[in-house]
């Protein structure tokens, strides 16, 4: 008889890979679902920025604090495991939760939290891309070797989640009274959408959220327009 | 007082509203178009404490697309070229068994198109080093292709299956001689690991094969043999099968081999990640082999039938036909 077409060590040796590589989805799962619950709560605790003045943040950014140094540990542990593996291969079982992370750290600096030595905390304050990779421990827009890291895409995404999260505090904020924080969240929101017209989008999932921000930046400026309507811009801030 | 403040505030939001009404037309890529008159002053007066930032991610995403559409056109190419030298193994070769050399024309023909490929895959290498590898694996697509076309050559020739361990030098090979430009004719894949590389292109950086595109390039590899038995069998009356210089031994024919390679992808786990690409590429393969397996019946079937009063046409044809019937 003829040798068989298929060598039997092949068959062996691709049935081992597959099912690595399933063990190692498998775990990535458990470290992801861990993830999950730190990012979940973490978004939680920034809900109630919708209902308290801004005089009472210092205590809640407290809380935020704590569940954001939850997803750090989590996101440490991420990295040690998926640096063993090439980034791309796996990165999408990832790249939604890491999105959610970042946006709670940038959400929580604005408002006055994550202060450092070197920066105060103040509202308004915006991490950049590498600020973001400082916080988490974690190197961003690796090109020269393959390890888990934070990506460009990932620090947009997260940066858009925000700005609708602010549109929507505009609008609360003065329901609380707090007419000068619409003003500056208008602001500090329309100033992100002229900086996201700089960027050459192509029809990926970024363009789909970026074109998102002009219903954000409607809303803001409807919230002002209502205010200054009504005479209710602070004095200070018009002159 | 209250009166002099709104007309100081509505100008500045008449102006920003103009700006976000008129929106950005963009072309066909994408890319925001030009516009004349005083709209780029405008544009440009919009600058604030973030555009710096901005700008320089704008820069790193620009490097990433062009990048990805340079994969993308190579892709393409490898692709194209890849199919119509399937085409050319599956058709001309259709008159003959399975043997271990191809005709000289044939191998001419596998010869240039695989020239071609190795330069495109030598343009494209030192794009896809590193982590960039798994980052453009959705534009290399082409590997697919590439992977089906050589696994079926080397099934014509040899009647087994190329392993990924075997098949990964080759296309290593093929990036090296296409960076090696002095190097102009293109030997036949196989044999040309057997020279020994100069230094100068072992520095050449690899185009690796990942066993996501094996795997589905032997799936597609499945089709092909499908193909093949069709016209084979239609051209020559008798299923494909391989020669043996065993008078004893009775030739492995293809449908065999369907079975083997059927049975091969039932037995491995479910390649996770995609799971559904898979079931479909499953579901296809089943097809093509019963298509095989019914060919095998209806050759035994009608083939064996020998109507009463039957007279042997005096062809050349219909003289061959009789005497390789059983």
């Amino acid at each position: 008889m003829a040798p068989p077409m298929i060598d039997p060590a092949l068959f062996d040796q691709l049935k081992s890979n597959i099912e690595e590589d399933t063990s190692v989805r498998k775990a990535l799962d458990q470290i992801l679902d861990d993830l999950n619950q730190h990012v979940s709560f973490t978004q939680g605790v920034l809900s109630r920025i919708h209902s308290t003045p801004r005089s009472k943040y210092a205590a809640l950014l407290e809380q935020v604090e704590g569940g954001i140094k939850k997803e750090i540990e989590t996101v440490g542990k991420l990295s040690a495991f998926a640096s063993q593996y090439p980034y791309y291969k796996y990165n999408h079982k990832w790249t939604r939760m890491v999105q959610d992370a970042i946006s709670t750290a940038l959400l929580c600096s604005w408002l006055g939290g994550m202060s450092t030595e070197s920066k105060p905390g103040e509202i308004g304050r915006l991490l950049t891309l590498e600020d973001v990779g400082s916080v988490f421990g974690i190197p961003v827009n690796l090109k020269d070797r393959d390890a888990f890291h934070i990506t460009i895409e990932e620090y947009l995404l997260g940066l858009i989640s925000v700005i609708d999260e602010l549109g929507r505090l505009s609008v609360n904020s003065v329901t609380l009274g707090d007419n000068a924080m619409a003003v500056q969240i208008s602001g500090f929101v329309k100033d992100l959408h002229a900086g996201f017209q700089v960027l050459n989008l192509k029809n990926d999932i970024l363009r789909k959220r970026v074109d998102s921000i002009k219903y954000a930046v409607k809303k803001v400026e409807d919230v002002v327009y209502d205010l200054s309507l009504r005479n209710l811009i602070p004095a200070q801030d018009s002159k | 007082m209250g009166d002099k403040q709104l007309p100081e505030k509505t100008p500045l939001d008449r102006k920003t509203s103009d700006y976000t009404m008129s929106g950005f037309k963009r072309d066909w890529n994408g890319n925001a178009k030009r516009r004349d008159g005083p709209k780029p002053a405008q544009r440009q007066v919009v600058r604030n404490a973030y555009t710096p930032m901005f700008e320089q991610l704008r820069n790193e995403l620009d490097e990433h697309h062009d990048r990805r559409e340079r994969i993308v056109k190579a892709s393409r190419d490898i692709t194209a070229l890849s199919k119509k030298m399937t085409l050319t193994l599956c058709i001309v070769i259709s008159v003959r068994n399975i043997e271990s050399q191809l005709p000289a024309n044939i191998q001419a023909e596998v010869d240039s198109r695989l020239a071609e490929i190795a330069k495109l895959l030598a343009a494209i290498a030192p794009e896809i080093q590193g982590i960039n590898r798994y980052r453009y694996s959705r534009s290399l697509m082409c590997l697919e292709e590439l992977v089906e076309a050589l696994t079926f050559a080397h099934y014509l020739k040899t009647q087994t299956l190329i392993s990924h361990d075997q098949l990964s030098p080759i296309v290593e090979e093929l990036a090296r001689q296409g960076a090696a430009s002095e190097d102009e004719v293109m030997t036949d894949a196989r044999d040309t690991p057997a020279t020994p590389p100069k230094p100068r292109q072992a520095e050449a950086p690899k185009v690796s094969l990942t066993q996501d595109d094996y795997l589905y390039g032997v799936f597609d590899l499945t089709g092909e043999m499908m193909r093949f038995a069709t016209t084979s069998t239609a051209l020559t009356g008798t299923m494909a099968s391989g020669v043996t210089g065993d008078g004893d031994d009775t030739p492995r024919t293809i449908v065999q081999d369907m079975h083997e390679l059927g049975s091969f992808f039932e037995m491995l786990p479910v390649v996770p990640g995609n799971r559904f690409a898979w079931e479909k590429k499953l579901d296809i393969t089943r097809q093509s082999v019963q298509k095989v397996e019914r060919l095998g019946y209806d050759r035994i079937i009608r083939g064996s039938e020998r109507p009463k009063g039957w007279l042997p046409d005096l062809s050349s044809a219909d003289q061959g036909q009789s005497e390789e019937l059983e």
